[in-house]
């Protein structure tokens, strides 16, 4: 615990600091030129879709290739519900439901094989999401897409509309970041966490993890469709397009990228969603896929924690080893680890020739606390004939 | 009936297209237990480099041939220097660097040869033949000929050399594989190659049909991932018959249940899954995991 450390645990400076995180977040919206506004705006839609993924895959460890279809079944039914005239929060409660419901309904199926199984259903979502799109045309507006203007700024506001849906877009992640911050830190958060770290012992402990990812996919769904809705209020147009597969994969990148387990990391997995491929479009378009997939895999090679663990990597480097393993850093996640560990034989622990093994990370977010350089962590299951 | 007999053919020649990919997968899910999204993409990579020779003057068949061998060192290059670091850890992670990787090749594709469609000749005449009063194509008979050629040859590659000993030695336990003295790391190169080469041959394959584009094994990448669920990991067989049945389920859907048609027809193995997970959840050829803990 470093001075800096202590400082900012005490409640008033915590306080302080939120409070000014507030006054900026409410002043910047009026200085910042259009432009600037949309963009954040963006990031903060993509921030609270990023912040779903994390909620399923980041803190739970269920790896899920679909959260865009959540976004995009949230801005359509956001769409629909506006063009027909509805009251907007019945609108906004429908855009949470819809893909909360459609969610549990997949989440009921997938949970049901262990982790992989999750990814190779969810994968579906997005592709199988575009020509459903397109075909509910009276619902979606088919290939077209549909627009829904309701975003403009109230006129008693005396803002412009920029300047409104960027407040709209900071209220409403707000609120959902500190849901979700509550939610993970509390006792569906350390639920989570087992069911991430180890199911059989999830199990013992009466903690059902079939029921948990259920339950985080759910969430993440819902949290998808927030972003949906949100998505309306700042492009107010969506299409097929919006919900197209490689969005979801870059989606998931983001979220590596920025840190997973991590509610900072969700937000610069949000800024990293909107920014970098406007950064590689003015360097190459044609590059872009390329370097989308290097940074991914880079980050996946030197900074298995995301950005967000730059500063305890740099901390700890200044400051020695700390307990000595490169495994003590929480948010470290597997790969250098285990290689350094037990380099020797890479025989591995595969003991079951079944591949769909429940997912047992060794080490988890920032939560857990350090562990020792055994691989035991990582294989559960050793055989007993060696 | 003959629409009907011409549909069943049909679907069996993109369900072996389907088969190839997901015994693909299956092959590095068995070797080291995770599951390669890249795969798909892996096999257009092979695709393009077959399209390449082509270019530069080579026959199809030996362009494709080329491919493939390409395709085994691609394969083993992949695992030895980028899986591995990831093999052992947590399988969710070695899956998000399966998908970047996924990302990387699409992309270095799209880079070389443009997002555009590339004609790519097929293997086999365009002609019909009669069978039964239906017409069938020439393609769809050969396509799944050669695919089941291949999977007798892995077949006997598995069961009767040394070579595939090894291999499964590796797969069932690598740890007493390497105890009595096999080269584990060489194996799991070799299998990441056999994999390779599977996609390599349904790429050039499907190619044909599909056009050259840097996504267009991804919907087969989704059949493909349905077929290894429904037919479960643990089992090959399970997974082509799985892979066969949606592809002919796929096409007969198409064109008798009028709401599906044939763009939604990707969504029929993902309703078979449906009631499969509920029903049976380890698949329907799958044993259940055990888990010792």
């Amino acid at each position: 615990m470093s001075a800096a450390t202590a400082f900012f645990s005490r409640t008033w400076v915590r306080w302080a600091v939120v409070g000014v995180i507030a006054v900026v977040l409410i002043v910047l919206p009026l200085i910042f030129d259009a432009p600037t506004n949309s963009t954040l705006a963006r990031i903060g839609v993509f921030a609270v879709a990023v912040l779903g993924l994390n909620v399923v895959m980041g803190y739970t460890g269920q790896v899920s290739l679909g959260q865009i279809f959540f976004l995009g079944l949230g801005a359509y039914v956001t769409a629909y519900g506006v063009n027909e005239g509805w009251n907007i929060v019945l609108v906004f409660i429908l855009a949470i439901l819809l893909p909360a419901v459609v969610g549990l309904l997949v989440a009921l199926a997938a949970a049901r094989l262990g982790g992989l199984a999750i990814a190779m259903v969810t994968i579906a979502l997005p592709i199988v999401g575009v020509p459903l799109a397109k075909r509910l045309s009276e619902f979606t507006g088919g290939s077209q897409g549909t627009s829904a203007r309701f975003s403009s700024a109230p006129e008693w506001t005396g803002l412009y509309d920029d300047q409104w849906q960027l407040y709209v877009v900071i209220a409403i992640p707000a609120a959902v970041f500190v849901l979700t911050r509550n939610l993970v830190r509390g006792k569906f958060g350390r639920a989570f966490a087992i069911v991430k770290e180890n199911e059989a012992v999830a199990s013992s402990m009466g903690i059902s993890p079939y029921r948990y990812k259920v339950l985080a996919f759910t969430i993440a769904s819902a949290i998808g469709g927030v972003a949906g809705f949100l998505y309306m209020v700042v492009i107010q147009y969506t299409s097929p397009e919006t919900l197209a597969f490689h969005h979801s994969i870059t989606l998931l990148a983001s979220m590596v990228i920025g840190g997973a387990a991590s509610i900072l990391g969700s937000l610069i997995g949000g800024a990293y969603y909107v920014l970098v491929p406007q950064l590689t479009n003015i360097i190459d378009p044609n590059l872009t896929a390329v370097l989308q997939g290097a940074i991914l895999l880079l980050v996946l090679f030197i900074l298995p924690g995301g950005i967000v663990s730059l500063p305890r990597l740099w901390r700890r480097s200044r400051g020695g080893r700390g307990l000595g393993s490169p495994v003590a850093a929480g948010a470290q996640t597997t790969g250098i680890a285990t290689i350094e560990g037990t380099r020797a034989s890479h025989a591995g622990d595969y003991a079951s020739p079944v591949g769909s093994a429940p997912a047992v990370p060794p080490v988890t977010g920032p939560e857990s606390g350090p562990t020792d350089k055994s691989p035991s962590p990582e294989s559960p299951e050793k055989r007993q004939d060696t | 009936m003959g629409t009907f007999i011409q549909l069943v053919i049909d679907g069996l020649s993109t369900g072996s297209i389907y088969a190839a990919l997901a015994l693909a997968i299956v092959l590095v899910n068995q070797a080291t237990g995770l599951i390669n999204f890249a795969q798909g993409g892996m096999a257009v990579l092979s695709a393009y480099v077959a399209y390449q020779f082509l270019q530069w003057g080579l026959p199809l068949i030996l362009a494709i041939i080329a491919s493939v061998i390409v395709s085994f060192f691609l394969g083993a290059v992949i695992e030895r220097f980028l899986m591995r670091r990831f093999e052992r850890g947590d399988p969710d992670t070695a899956i998000v660097v399966t998908v970047g990787l996924l990302t990387l090749i699409t992309g270095v594709c799209a880079w070389i040869w443009s997002y555009n469609n590339l004609l790519f000749p097929s293997l086999f005449p365009l002609d019909s033949i009669p069978i039964l009063g239906a017409s069938v194509s020439v393609r769809s008979i050969g396509t799944t000929l050669v695919i089941l050629a291949i999977m007798v040859l892995l077949q006997v590659l598995f069961v009767g050399t040394k070579l595939g000993l090894a291999l499964r030695a590796v797969a069932i336990n690598p740890q007493s594989a390497s105890y009595s003295g096999l080269p584990v790391g060489r194996l799991l190169m070799v299998g990441w190659g056999l994999a390779a080469i599977l996609g390599a041959v349904a790429g050039a394959l499907v190619a044909p049909s599909l056009t050259l584009t840097p996504g267009m094994m991804d919907g087969a990448l989704v059949y493909a991932l349905a077929a290894v669920i429904l037919g479960g990991l643990s089992s090959p067989v399970g997974v082509v018959v799985a892979a066969w049945m949606i592809g002919v389920l796929e096409n007969l859907a198409a064109v008798y249940v009028p709401f599906i048609g044939h763009d939604l027809k990707i969504a029929v193995p993902f309703v078979l899954i449906f009631v499969v997970l509920i029903v049976r959840p380890q698949g329907l050829f799958g044993r259940k995991v055990v888990v010792r803990v």
